[in-house]
Parts: C-alpha cells; sequence; structure tokens
C-alpha cells in the first residue's frame, strides 16, 4: 500500500505550493465572527484511520496530518506575500530534535517530554518503536518509502532511552529529512496492544475504526460518512499549535453544493470545488480565492517502448503538436503556468533548458516525416471522472489531427486505469499530480528509472540510472544541481513526456478565514487556520 | 392462510433465484477488467506488497475456493471485508441500507399517493385544462435528469428561500441522534429525540421530492389510463345510471378498481428509484447505499458489489412478492 511514493508521489486534491506564491483578496480579513470554530467541507469521508494501511485517500491523508503526531514537519516561510510550507526546511515538532551523525547515516530523533495520548499515555521512544516496527511488518506504506533513504529492517531502528531513536541508514540521503517528515507518525502502542489479539497482532481492525490521538487535534466526534468535529490538542507543547480550537469537517461530494454553502457562510473553507467554481467564486461578496503557484504538474505520458512511440521522432511530433497555450487558457483559464522542464518549475535544479518543445504544426509534421510516416494513430487515456483531463483530451486530438495524429480518446474508470498503469500498456495517458518530495531524485526514483512505478513511459536511459545511482550518496547542494541540469538535457532529448502546464493551487474560503499556510504535498496542515482575524 | 402458504412458497422459489444472483455476480464481478488491489495499492507498490495484499483479502485462492468461502460466509452473515476499506462489509451494508431504504420508501410512497389523487382525477377531468396540464407535468417530471433536478431543488429550496438545511448529511450533528436502524427518522421517534425527528425531516424533504417528481410520471399515467378503463366500463356506467351518490361512485367503483394495476408498476419503480438514489445521494450528500455500491463498482471491491447487488436482488424479490399479495387483496379474480 505504497501511496507516499508512487501517485503518493502524486497528490491530486487539495493541491500545493511552491516559491512564487500570491494572494487574491486580502488576508487580513474582515472582522469576523469571534467564534472559534471553523467548518471545512472535503468530498469525502475517510476509507480507514489506520495510516499504515490505508488507500490512496488524500482526505484520510490530509486528516492523519492533523491528528497523528508527526515528530517532524516542513517549517514555513513567505514567498509573495503568502505564508508556505518550506520544502527545503524541516523542522522538529513533536519531537524536540532529529539530527544526523557526521557521516548523516545515524539519525537521532529526541522527543518532547510531557506529550501524552488522548488516553492518557505518555508518548515515548517505546511508541516509535512499535510504530516503526508495524510499518516495516506491514510491508506498505512507510515501509515502501523508507527503501529510498537505506532502511530496510526493523533492526535499523533502535531505542536509547525512554525519549530517543535512532535510525541507522544503509547510506547517506539528502532526501532523510523529506522521507521522515511524511513517515515519522507514531501511534498509541500502549493503547494498541490492549486491542491486539494473536490473529491481530498490529490492531489493525481496531485502528482502522478508531481515531488516532496524541496530534495537533483530537477527533471529539466522527459520524460516518457526515462529519468529523475536531478539537484542539492543548497539550502541545511544541512551536505551532492549533489556533482553532474547533474544527467541524463535514462531507459534501457535490462541488456546485460546496459552492452553494460557502456563499451562504455554511462553511468556512471548501476544499473539494471545481475550477470553474473557483473563478466565479472570485467575485463573490464574503469569499476570498486563496491562490498561488503550485508544483503539480499535467502531462502526457508516452510509451517509450510501444509503437509509434517507440521513435522519438514522433514523440517530438506529438511535443510540437499539443496546443500548449489553448490548453492554459481554455482549460484553466489562465490560472496555470507554462513550464520549460520535465522538472517542476519550483523544485531545486529546475534548469528552463529541460524542454525545447512548443506548440509548432509544421515542426510536428517535419518530425513525424522524419519518423517516416505522415499518418499514425493512438488512442489517449485519461480518468473517466475528470472533467478537466477531458477537456485537454478533447483539444489535444482536435490539434494532432491537423498533424497526421488520429487520437482515440479513452477514458477509463479507476479500477481499470490502475491495472493498465500497472501493465505500463498504455501508450499515451494523461497524468497529474505533485511529487511529495520536492527533489528531483524522488522525481527519477519515482518516475524515471528502470521499474520505477510511476514510469509509464517505460522509460530506460542508461546515463541517467547511472546518475540516478550517484545521487544517492550526494548530500552537496551544488553537486547535486550539477546532475539534475544534465538529466534535464537527457530528458529533453529523449522526450518520454509530453509537459502540459503547472495549474496553480486555489481555494475558496470565507473572508473571516485566516492563517492558511499552503502545503506543498496538497495536505492542509488546519492548525494554522483560524475562524475569524 | 392462503396467503401465508402463497408467501411461504414464494420465499422458498427465493432460494434459486438468489443462488443464481450469487454466482453470477460473483463471476460477473471478477470478469471485468480492472484490480482491486492495485486501487488501493497506489502504483508504487512492489509485487511483494500486491501479493501481501492479495493473501489478506483471499485473493490468491484459487476461484473456487474464493467461492466456497464466500458462500460460507453468506450462511453465517458474512459478507467479507471491503478491499477499499478495511471494514467488514455487513457494517458498512448496516449502516447504509437504512438511509436509501428510507429516501426509497418515502419517495415512492408520496409518489403513490400523488399519482392515485392526480390520476384519478385527471381521468375524471379528462380532456380538460387540468388535465392536460397534469399530463404535461407529469412528462417533464419524468425528463428530467434527476442530477439536474436536484441541484436546482436545492438552489431554490436552500440557497435561495432558505427554507431548507445545508445538503450535507441526513440529520443535524449536534442533534445527538443515537443511531440504530440507520434511518434517522425512525431512529429519532425510536429515541423520542424530537430536534434529531425534525432535522431529519428537514434533511429529507428535498432528495423525497427530487425522487417523488422523478418516479411519479409512469405511476401517473397508470393510474389516470386505468380510472378512464373504469369510468368508460359497462359496470361503472350502470352503476351511474342507478343514481348513486357520487361519493359511493367513486368508492365502491372507481377506486378499488383503478387500483388494481398499480402494486406491480409500484414495485417496478421502486427498483427504478433505487438506481436513481446513485445520483441524488451524490447531491445531496447523502452518504448512503448507492454511492456505496457505485464506488464499489468502480473501484472492484468485489466484497461491496457482491453484497449490494444481492441486496438489490432481494429487495426486488420482496417488493413484487408484496406487490402480488396486494394486488390480489385488491382484485378478487386474482387465486393465489
Amino acid at each position: 500500500m505504497l501511496q507516499f511514493g508512487g501517485i503518493g508521489a502524486l497528490l491530486f486534491a487539495t493541491g500545493a505550493c511552491a516559491s512564487g506564491s500570491r494572494t487574491e483578496g486580502s488576508d487580513d480579513a474582515s472582522p469576523g465572527t469571534g467564534t472559534d470554530t471553523l467548518r471545512i467541507a472535503v468530498s469525502s469521508y475517510l476509507s480507514s484511520w489506520d495510516q499504515d494501511f490505508v488507500g490512496f485517500d488524500p482526505v484520510a491523508l490530509m486528516l492523519y496530518k492533523n491528528i497523528f503526531p508527526y515528530m517532524i514537519d516542513y517549517g514555513v516561510t513567505e514567498a509573495d506575500g503568502s505564508r508556505i510550507l518550506d520544502t527545503e526546511n524541516v523542522v522538529a515538532t513533536f519531537a524536540e530534535s532529529f539530527e544526523p551523525n557526521a557521516d548523516q547515516t545515524v539519525w537521532t530523533l529526541k522527543l518532547r517530554q510531557g506529550l501524552t495520548f488522548a488516553s492518557g499515555n505518555e508518548m515515548t521512544a517505546a511508541d516509535v518503536k512499535w510504530s516503526k516496527d508495524r510499518a516495516f511488518a506491514a510491508q506498505a506504506n512507510v515501509a515502501g518509502i523508507y527503501r529510498t533513504i537505506g532502511l530496510t529492517e526493523p533492526d535499523q531502528v533502535t531505542v536509547v532511552d525512554d525519549y530517543t531513536v535512532q535510525f541507522t541508514q544503509a547510506f547517506p540521503s539528502a532526501l532523510t529529512r523529506q522521507i521522515q517528515a511524511i513517515s515519522l507518525y507514531v501511534f498509541d502502542s500502549e493503547e494498541a496492544k490492549k486491542h491486539a489479539t494473536d490473529a491481530d497482532p498490529w490492531a489493525t481492525e481496531w485502528f482502522a475504526n478508531n481515531a488516532p490521538t496524541g496530534g495537533y487535534f483530537n477527533v471529539e466526534r466522527a459520524v460516518q460518512g457526515q462529519e468529523i468535529v475536531l478539537t484542539a490538542n492543548e497539550g502541545y507543547p511544541g512551536p505551532d499549535p492549533a489556533q482553532a480550537k474547533t474544527i467541524r469537517i463535514s462531507v459534501v461530494p457535490a462541488a456546485a453544493n460546496q459552492r452553494l454553502q460557502l456563499q451562504a457562510g455554511d462553511i468556512d473553507v471548501a476544499l473539494g470545488i471545481s475550477q470553474r467554481d473557483i473563478a466565479d467564486l472570485k467575485s463573490a461578496d464574503g469569499i476570498k480565492v486563496i491562490s498561488a503557484a503550485s508544483n503539480e504538474q499535467v502531462a502526457i505520458q508516452m510509451s517509450v517502448t510501444t509503437a509509434p512511440f517507440n521513435n522519438v521522432d514522433v514523440r517530438k511530433a506529438l511535443a510540437h503538436a499539443v496546443p500548449y497555450e489553448q490548453i492554459i487558457n481554455n482549460v484553466y483559464g489562465g490560472d496555470a503556468r507554462p513550464t520549460s522542464s520535465l522538472v517542476p518549475l519550483d523544485m531545486p535544479g529546475y534548469d528552463e533548458r529541460g524542454y525545447p518543445y512548443g506548440y509548432d504544426p509544421d515542426a510536428a509534421r517535419t518530425a513525424l516525416a522524419a519518423a517516416g510516416s505522415a499518418q499514425i494513430t493512438s488512442e489517449l487515456v485519461y480518468a473517466t471522472d475528470n472533467d478537466t483531463q477531458q477537456q485537454i483530451a478533447v483539444l489535444i486530438q482536435s490539434e494532432a489531427r491537423k498533424v497526421g495524429i488520429e487520437l482515440e480518446l479513452t477514458p477509463l474508470d479507476p479500477a481499470t486505469l490502475a491495472e493498465r498503469r500497472q501493465q505500463k500498456n498504455i501508450p499515451l495517458q494523461i497524468t497529474s499530480g505533485q511529487l511529495w518530495v520536492n527533489d528531483v531524485e524522488y522525481m527519477l526514483a519515482t518516475s524515471f528509472v528502470e521499474g520505477a512505478n510511476l514510469n509509464y513511459s517505460n522509460y530506460v536511459n542508461p546515463e541517467l540510472e547511472e546518475i540516478y545511482e550517484r545521487s544517492h550518496t550526494i548530500v552537496d547542494a551544488g553537486e547535486r544541481n550539477d546532475l539534475w541540469l544534465r538529466v534535464q538535457e537527457i530528458l529533453a532529448a529523449d522526450v518520454p513526456w509530453v509537459i502540459l502546464c503547472q495549474p496553480n493551487f486555489n481555494l475558496p474560503v470565507r473572508e473571516s478565514v485566516a492563517g492558511w499556510v499552503q502545503p506543498m504535498d496538497g495536505l492542509a496542515r488546519l492548525r494554522y487556520l483560524s475562524a475569524s482575524a | 392462510m392462503r396467503i401465508a402458504r402463497f408467501v411461504a412458497r414464494r420465499l422458498l422459489q427465493l432460494v434459486p433465484v438468489l443462488l443464481g444472483v450469487i454466482v453470477a455476480t460473483f463471476v460477473l464481478v471478477r470478469v471485468l477488467p480492472g484490480d482491486p488491489i492495485r486501487t488501493i495499492l497506489g502504483p508504487n507498490a512492489t509485487e511483494v506488497e500486491a501479493a501481501a495484499a492479495r493473501a489478506r483479502y483471499g485473493l490468491d485462492q484459487p476461484l473456487w475456493k474464493q467461492f466456497l468461502d464466500y458462500l460460507g460466509g453468506l450462511v453465517t452473515g458474512d459478507f467479507g471485508t471491503s478491499i477499499q476499506s478495511g471494514n467488514a462489509v455487513a457494517s458498512e451494508l448496516s449502516l447504509r441500507v437504512g438511509p436509501t431504504l428510507q429516501l426509497v420508501v418515502l419517495a415512492v410512497t408520496v409518489a403513490v399517493l400523488i399519482a392515485v389523487v392526480l390520476g384519478i382525477w385527471s381521468a375524471r377531468h379528462a380532456d380538460r385544462v387540468g388535465d392536460h396540464g397534469i399530463r404535461v407535468l407529469a412528462l417533464i417530471g419524468n425528463s428530467v435528469p434527476e442530477f439536474w433536478l436536484g441541484l436546482v431543488l436545492i438552489l431554490v429550496g436552500y440557497s435561495v428561500l432558505g427554507w431548507f438545511p445545508a445538503p450535507s448529511g441526513r440529520v443535524d450533528p449536534d442533534t445527538n441522534l443515537t443511531p440504530i436502524t440507520g434511518a434517522e427518522l425512525i431512529d429519532a421517534a425510536l429515541t423520542l429525540n424530537g430536534p434529531a425527528f425534525t432535522s431529519a425531516l428537514g434533511h429529507l424533504a428535498l432528495p423525497v421530492a427530487t425522487l417523488a417528481i422523478v418516479v411519479v410520471a409512469p405511476l401517473l399515467r397508470s393510474v389516470r389510463a386505468s380510472a378512464l378503463e373504469v369510468l368508460h366500463s359497462e359496470a361503472y356506467t350502470a352503476a351511474a345510471a342507478h343514481g348513486l351518490r357520487d361519493r359511493l361512485l367513486r368508492r365502491g367503483y372507481l377506486i378499488r378498481a383503478t387500483l388494481v394495476r398499480l402494486p406491480s408498476l409500484a414495485a417496478l419503480v421502486f427498483g427504478t428509484a433505487i438506481g436513481s438514489t446513485v445520483l441524488i445521494e451524490y447531491v445531496y450528500s447523502w452518504q448512503g447505499f448507492g454511492q456505496w455500491a457505485l464506488r464499489g463498482l468502480l473501484y472492484r471491491d468485489f466484497p461491496v458489489v457482491q453484497a449490494s447487488v444481492l441486496l438489490i436482488a432481494v429487495c426486488y424479490v420482496l417488493v413484487f412478492l408484496i406487490a402480488d399479495v396486494v394486488h390480489a387483496i385488491l382484485d378478487p379474480r386474482v387465486k393465489i
């Protein structure tokens, strides 16, 4: 159940961030109602409370960030007047510190003293160890992602004393802090052991149905399918405690209803609203739309092992046939950024020479001729429930036809799409999402090296493989950026993706809502939010 | 006694029907393309992790073994474990069925009442302005998509007029309703929770109206046609010629004879209404059976699909059984 590294590397629901952020409307909200309760609408109820076994569920993952005690997390920085999570600055939160030894292979985690779970049990090193043992035993989320930093066995996690845990990695990695920011959540092991059985030693059944505790918020009430009420954990002694005393999260699947309820003042934040509704809400009374640049990428992955896209000239032809500007204007209403690399715009190491293609039908015809074919056909796959992808597909189909590329649009339901992606047998597919770790090494690991699970292009380049291997043990930023420049040159020549654009992140809220911090991983940190300015 | 024997016989006939449904669903859901395990794992999972997940849900077993395990579970009331949520399907089902049945039963009841009253009135005023108006309205109601109709009713009833609560759930959580059956109205009545009862009623009004409008047309047309047939029959004409009072004519001769066909049609409409709840539940944030079953199908959550199809089959059979009994009571010519 490896969400974190894969599409888990990619996030879809609540968006993103990066540098270059901006805020529409004022963050200095008008005088609020003075209430301590914040009301948030989400699109679905979470599928499980057990983070080790949850499927890809953006609502659940967002909730976990707020109710599990995460030992470390991203810090906050300012960009163009907006507060954003700082992906290059991981700070201790529920932990007191998380530091490496000299060669960066042994990382020591020191917990704050006096932290307790809702059960009254104190949070200690034993809880961290039990949680990591559980993760390795699960062979699921954390076990999968830990491989990228050389953690593969429970024995690599050791308890030093009541408040100290050590992680001994097989190799040093520049990704350690970011990977651990995703993975270092802790269960109440004393409580869990009460519900464990011989058949279920890790209390999976109990955790699936009972909310975790000890995070910034505790779950006061959860009405299946309808509402979750969070209350601030007032026992948290660390930085950035929860601002709102109570948060009511209601489930409103229809985006149109979220919009109506936001306008009526029945909710304060709408976390599942459509692009079209957001555009309308920008001029609505009492509402502001928080907007920021994002590292979400929308792309077409071409299977380089499937004819006709096993010919690089055909791939170049499609890259020239796509109407990039038209997509940004017509599909996103101008609310997206064009990009010049397969590395996201705001990722360290981005270089604009990474994607030298633009809309040019003549160049597309020339490339197609160089491939020895004047006319090719293919299916173009997208997710059946994704209106945006459908619009993009229609536009591309129309333009590609003009240069001799006939595309058959194939919408697929989630199960079929997942199966065909696993089988890696889709010649062309629209993908969208955002990497959880804002780093090129992580991007290569998930998307561009042999066997990477997001590598739907089946793309393999020996030099890129070698760069990836070298990158594991290089921690110097300058040296790494040199590698990333070469990576982008290789990708520009091989063009395994048509990179369409990076849509901006937009979040409509009531004017009284203050404190929003843009999450680079799409998982809103609700502790910063307050219901009134 | 005769009816009891009939019901018992029909219930016995249920067994082969449901067995057929069980086999067909089990096979068909596995024939569909799509991998349920991959939808929960995410694309970055290794084959080892996928194999572990398959073993967890028993999907690594031969198909015949999976089927026998499924059958064995059914006997003990165990519908399996949802692949998406990891929860017992039986417990998820029990949470979802009550709200949807409450919605469907209320909507079909309202639709039947409207159809009977307006259908008979329309027939008695055939080819006048009122009759034409009702028929046109029924046609429109039958033509509009439930999704669109729901949104319009929300826009008017909640957003513009403010008469109804926000379309986010089935009852105000602050009423602290204790769930018993899952049907909020019944639970509120059982626990004597007045605020919850009022709140549940408010939340039900628009979805029930939407569903009732969607299904009323065929019922209304049928009642009107039956009533016209009765009105033009020799028996009715003779009764009227004998100078019977209007009230007696209506109750004794018109209504009972008109309603003979209604139970079978209402049973059919009940099935349509269950299908329509998928969209209505989405629009009204209802979190009921329809959305649950649809999600199960989209993600190939085998145990959820199997349980939901089986439940629908049981509902269908039972509703038609009830319809047959009511038909027999209304029409003395029918022997059961």
